[in-house]
């Protein structure tokens, strides 16, 4: 049984397709890559699955429950994170005190969230800003507090919405490899969007493409680059196979 | 059903001046987003400035309209410039709190230089005079003087809005902020104006109002609240929504008539032991929270 | 055992907050003793009330960021049930306090729900639209004696009685207010580790990140306005039989509203000693002012044209308060 199944999801703002009728499962395990030129529909997708929007149509199963209708908390305490692609962290809280946050869904013990938020730190190997103030920290390191913040609900499926945007090859390198140990070492089922070619085509075992809310194209990274409409869809003849190509 | 009709008749009189007590709300809303505690403040100035004018001068209340205009647009420009300026940068609350700050600062003045005391006009050409107009129906000519000129007040400011090219630019800024500064709109000067023409508009208000009720320094609260229930129910930002909500609110606050007319029509015994009067203006509130939950963008909104 | 523990747990604040604490704590302890008039100790007992009041909206102002400016119609809950229940009926207030605030936090659901599904300005203005309704009610409510009030008689209890609270001498009072001070910041300083307090900050910082952490932000919010509520509810009884003489207008009027959540924000919103440090600076402010310069001077509202310049100040200048402004400096100097 698949662990998240997306049966014909279509959401409309006004007149606009922002999603149409887009179809596909993500089993247990998987790293998934959702990929897509600029408004074609990647994030309403994540909004659409977490519940920050209600579908105008179609049906979402997670677990084998369908949770097409929940609010976005209860689709979070069903065991589905995510993060959030620009994250304002403007208030005055450290990040210990951030990941404490996500913590406290499974536990109303102070010290309980606080031991578990600084393994979870440690773990990303940012454990020694957990005493900055998120708002104060340069972007790769608020991603990184985003994703453990995340992780500390302890979800079945960690949805990344752009993570590796706007940094350094040297910072992808890393979100990579932490993405790649939440894989493989904890056992995460990870569905990522990203604009990262270079990331996305490494790490991913599968990739659902968009453009204009709907999918073009489903499968592995070799096969969706030398696919035709993926190539159209991105920067026309340009994109070949050179899989380094930032596709945004 | 004398009754029936006169209080129809009287809240919609009163529900045009209310319009323009709200306009300058909404305009200052509308560009800026901020909502403005010491609104019903600036009516009160107008009031008084009406008030003393005609009383230092013998001038009949009704001319003092375009000095009161001048004070409110200076006063306006000067609070911006002064003091709202500053509290755009912080979060809302600072806002919230800083406007509620001014309220009570003008409040306070005004008490400190004029007293306490209720004070009225007591002269003018219009003033206890009345037009009957057949079917029982009393028309007090400053109240109908009133709510001619709000109208006019009101569809000059609206005319301004919409022809001249400074008043272009104003809508411009209150549609996209942004995008307007690309074109070459200066925003600050938009935002001063705006409260310009926001305040002036209510001390305009303010010194039609002087005609028919009186003033004390703690007058502001009541209209800063109905001026808050129109721009709810009108759309924040919206200025034909403004008239609308205002004739509405109007008649909201002749409810105490209304129920005066269904005592009678049902004879009803119990009616009559209501207090109905003293929650005329509580109805006001009430319509706001209820507009407020169940349609927030109000009737015209295009602010959310 | 983890709730006594973490109450009583100041740990996390450097050692000079805690002394100048703990001096504060002594001295509010023995001021009774030290000689002093009966103005200042009017002042000190209206500091302890509006430090409780302030401490009551930080949870859900503070902590959760909501813009509240209605929370006097719960003094007027609080306040009017201990004084109905002692004038008609003679009930002890140990028992009228709980009721009125059992009274308060039903009133507060009632409300909170419609009133959470609005936000930013439009929830702050809609907290006084309730407010206002309830004493425009209030007003008219013969039950409750309309415009006129309550009073509650000295002749008719006599003093001291511990049971339904009335005395004499404001020592009693100053002690049964500053006992209430104390588990009041133990309370606040539980809230604010609790999960609660956690998940407001959270909402405080961005609601869709929160609920994308579980967290059920409506309730998250109404439950937090019930405590706020309850905090504000004992202390409108106990303003009842302090005052002995309550009206719906100086009970439940914006003002109120408004100075408490002022209180919080001078000091510092969202911090635990913010709303301390604000109604220890603006409550002998205001009441010397208006001493000085009111009574005596004659000059009616200076007091309160300083005082909004003081909140004009604060808010243009620095919204986080005078907490935010020591936190500020600390961070520079590490």
């Amino acid at each position: 049984m698949a662990l998240l199944e997306l049966q014909g999801v279509t959401k409309s703002f006004g007149g606009l397709m922002a999603n149409y009728d887009i179809s596909f499962s993500i089993e247990k395990g998987e790293l998934v890559g959702l990929i897509g030129p600029n408004g074609a529909g990647k994030t309403t997708l994540f909004n659409c699955i977490s519940g920050v929007f209600p579908l105008s149509s179609g049906k979402i199963f997670f677990d084998g429950e369908d949770i097409t209708r929940l609010k976005a908390h209860e689709v979070a305490r069903k065991g589905l994170a995510r993060t959030f692609q620009v994250y304002v962290a403007s208030g005055d809280m450290t990040v210990l005190e951030n990941v404490m946050v996500g913590c406290f869904m499974h536990t109303r013990s102070r010290s309980k969230a606080k031991s578990t938020a600084r393994q979870i730190l440690d773990d990303l190997r940012i454990g020694d800003l957990s005493e900055a103030l998120v708002h104060e920290l340069p972007v790769a390191s608020q991603k990184r507090v985003t994703m453990a913040t995340a992780i500390a609900t302890k979800p079945k499926l960690l949805m990344l919405d752009e993570v590796a945007a706007g940094l350094n090859p040297g910072e992808i390198e890393e979100i990579m490899g932490s993405i790649r140990h939440l894989h493989d070492d904890l056992g995460m089922t990870v569905i990522l969007i990203e604009h990262v070619m270079e990331l996305v085509m490494k790490i991913s075992h599968r990739i659902v493409v968009l453009d204009y809310g709907r999918k073009i194209a489903e499968g592995p990274p070799e096969a969706v680059s030398r696919d035709p409409s993926v190539v159209k869809a991105y920067l026309g003849e340009r994109y070949a196979q050179d899989s380094t190509v930032d596709g945004g | 059903m004398d009754i029936l009709i006169s209080s129809i008749v009287a809240g919609l009189l009163i529900g045009m001046a209310l319009a323009l007590v709200a306009l300058g709300l909404t305009i200052i809303f509308g560009v800026m987003d901020i909502v403005n505690f010491a609104h019903g403040e600036f009516l009160m100035i107008g009031m008084y400035t009406g008030l003393f004018t005609a009383q230092s001068t013998g001038m009949d209340p009704l001319l003092t309209l375009p000095l009161a205009a001048l004070v409110g647009f200076l006063l306006g420009v000067l609070c911006y410039a002064g003091f709202v300026r500053f509290l755009l940068r912080g979060p809302m609350v600072a806002q919230l709190l800083g406007t509620f700050g001014l309220m009570l600062l003008l409040r306070n003045i005004a008490l400190l230089i004029f007293g306490s005391e209720d004070r009225a006009l007591h002269h003018g050409i219009l003033v206890g005079k009345s037009f009957d107009v057949g079917m029982e129906i009393i028309l007090p000519a400053t109240k109908l003087a009133a709510a001619g000129l709000s109208i006019l007040a009101f569809g000059a400011v609206w005319l301004f809005m919409k022809k001249t090219r400074i008043g272009k630019a104003l809508t411009a800024t209150a549609l996209n902020r942004q995008a307007a500064s690309y074109m070459g709109i200066p925003a600050e000067r938009m935002n001063a104006l705006a409260w310009g023409i926001g305040v002036s508009s209510v001390t305009i208000a303010g010194a039609l109002l002087v005609n028919f009720w009186s003033v004390n320094p703690y007058v502001g609260l009541l209209f800063t609240m109905i001026a808050f229930a129109i721009v709810a129910l009108g759309g924040f930002g919206s200025v034909p929504g403004a008239l609308f909500a205002g004739l509405v609110v109007g008649l909201i606050t002749e409810i105490p008539g209304f129920w005066d007319f269904l005592t009678l029509a049902f004879s009803a015994e119990w009616m009559e032991n209501v207090p109905m009067t003293s929650f005329k203006y509580m109805w006001v509130y009430v319509a706001y929270f209820v507009i407020m939950v169940v349609r927030p963008r109000g009737l015209f909104g295009w602010k959310y | 055992m983890e709730v006594l523990n973490s109450a009583f747990d100041f740990k996390d604040f450097p050692r000079l907050d805690l002394t100048i604490a703990a001096l504060v704590a002594v001295f509010l302890a023995f001021f009774p003793v030290l000689p002093h008039s009966s103005f200042a100790m009017a002042t000190v007992i209206q500091f302890l009330m509006f430090s409780l009041y302030g401490m009551g909206w930080n949870t859900i102002g503070g902590y959760g960021g909501q813009v509240d400016l209605g929370k006097a119609q719960y003094v007027g809950i609080g306040a009017y049930t201990t004084a109905v229940m002692l004038t008609k009926w003679d009930i002890s207030f140990w028992f009228s306090m709980p009721v009125g605030v059992c009274f308060s936090v039903l009133w507060s659901f009632i409300l909170g729900y419609p009133l959470f599904r609005l936000k930013g300005h439009y929830f702050a203005i809609a907290t006084i639209a309730t407010s206002l309704v309830l004493k425009d009610l209030f007003e008219v409510w013969d039950f409750v004696g309309a415009a006129r009030g309550i009073e509650i008689s000295p002749i008719q209890f006599p003093s001291p009685d511990f049971i339904r609270l009335i005395f004499k001498e404001d020592v009693y009072y100053y002690y049964l207010i500053l006992i209430f001070f104390f588990i009041g910041i133990l309370y606040m300083n539980w809230f604010r580790k609790s999960r609660l307090g956690f998940q407001l900050r959270a909402i405080k910082d961005n609601e869709e990140v929160a609920r994308s952490l579980g967290i059920n932000v409506h309730w998250a919010k109404i439950r937090t306005y019930a405590i706020a509520t309850a905090f504000v509810s004992v202390v409108g009884s106990f303003h009842a039989c302090y005052i002995k003489n309550i009206e719906p207008e100086d009970t439940m009027s914006l003002d109120i509203s408004i100075l408490i959540a002022l209180m919080a924000m001078l000091g510092g919103a969202g911090s635990l000693w913010g709303p301390i440090i604000g109604a220890g600076i603006l409550i002998p402010l205001k009441s010397y002012l208006k001493e000085w310069l009111g009574a005596r001077a004659g000059l009616i509202g200076i007091d309160l044209i300083i005082y909004a310049l003081i909140i004009m100040a604060i808010s243009a200048f620095e919204p986080r308060g005078i907490w935010g402004i020591v936190q500020k400096i600390r961070r520079r100097r590490r």
